[in-house]
């Protein structure tokens, strides 16, 4: 068998690696004979996991909510410096940070939870609208990587969705009803906000039962 | 209902029984079904099969011929059985009337 089959098989999970490998050993394939064997499983493994409906809608998600993430840190970018100006209250600038910075989790944790196995592709759909903003972004009182102060929440979300892929039942409907709230009080609302909270909500929809939950059933 | 390489690759599995894994269910369907079957084919069709209930896997003992590395060994369950049963039933009514039908099974009255 060809080192470059072993080399291709580091695409495999490892139980998948060293039963294909063993079986090409076995069989006496080598060659590029082997290294198709390897990457045939490697792309029907992927095409697989786009059969299922979770990958597209963590795909949509991770395009669509960084398109309006990008909107929503521009416009806390501004609002920070009319803040600095005195022309904004406290208040209303704080809200607005700590709304950003719960959609961007929320979303991340949703798609890194939805597909953690298609993450990448959600990453590079998350990347193509950063990418082309960054780069057309003219502004000169404003930094052009004020459009991305999402991406940090965004992307500490997503690891931990790809981590834990559920929140508890009364966690999730804190968080959801704590930003429902924060957007009443902070009054600027637009239909991207709606759109931003969904991800909010369908933590709640999925969400584990809490530790207490499993207490009272164990006793 | 199952697919026809599903159906396959179950009938060969239950037939090699205990000493069912990757290569041994590969060199089967080839050999009695008389058609290429392709590793990623094999692999993604167990995988599919064991997230249904179908099959059982669990890694085997490594041997010096495959260079060391363990069989991914393969169990049919009931369910894939019973599955495989009524796909097989399934095909012998939907072919009783046709043409190439050797057997002709009895007509339900």
């Amino acid at each position: 068998m060809s080192s470059v089959a072993e080399m291709a098989a580091i695409f495999l999970v490892p139980k998948d690696r060293d039963a294909v490998l063993g079986d090409l050993a076995e069989t006496g394939a080598s060659g590029w004979s082997a290294l198709g064997s390897v990457l045939g499983l490697v792309v029907r493994q992927q095409m697989e996991l786009w059969r299922a409906s979770q990958p597209w809608v963590a795909g949509s998600m991770s395009f669509a909510g960084s398109l309006l993430l990008l909107c929503v840190s521009f416009g806390l970018s501004v609002d920070s410096r009319h803040l600095l100006r005195g022309e904004r209250g406290w208040g209303s600038v704080l809200c607005e940070a700590l709304l950003m910075l719960s959609w961007a989790w929320t979303s991340g944790f949703v798609v890194g939870s939805l597909s953690a196995k298609t993450r990448w592709v959600s990453g590079i759909l998350c990347a193509i609208p950063c990418l082309s903003c960054v780069l057309r972004f003219h502004n000169t009182s404003l930094s052009r990587l004020c459009v991305l102060l999402f991406l940090q929440p965004g992307l500490v979300g997503a690891v931990q969705g790809v981590r834990r892929a559920r929140l508890s039942h009364r966690t999730a409907l804190a968080l959801a009803i704590a930003m429902t709230a924060l957007m009443l009080v902070w009054g600027d609302m637009y239909m991207r906000d709606w759109f931003l909270s969904l991800p909010a909500w369908w933590l709640v929809a999925h969400a584990g039962p809490s530790k207490l939950s499993n207490d009272k059933v164990a006793a | 209902m199952l697919g026809e390489f599903e159906y396959v690759l179950i009938t060969a599995a239950a037939g090699l029984g205990e000493s069912a894994y990757g290569a041994a269910i590969r060199e089967e369907i080839e050999k009695v079904a008389g058609r290429r079957c392709s590793i990623g084919a094999l692999y993604t069709t167990i995988e599919r099969l064991e997230k249904k209930g179908m099959l059982k896997t669990w890694m085997g003992e490594a041997t010096a011929q495959r260079g060391g590395r363990a069989k991914r060994m393969v169990r049919v369950t009931p369910k894939g059985l019973h599955a495989a049963k009524e796909f097989y039933e399934a095909m012998m009514r939907v072919s009783r009337n046709a043409s190439w039908a050797t057997t002709k099974p009895e007509r339900v009255s």
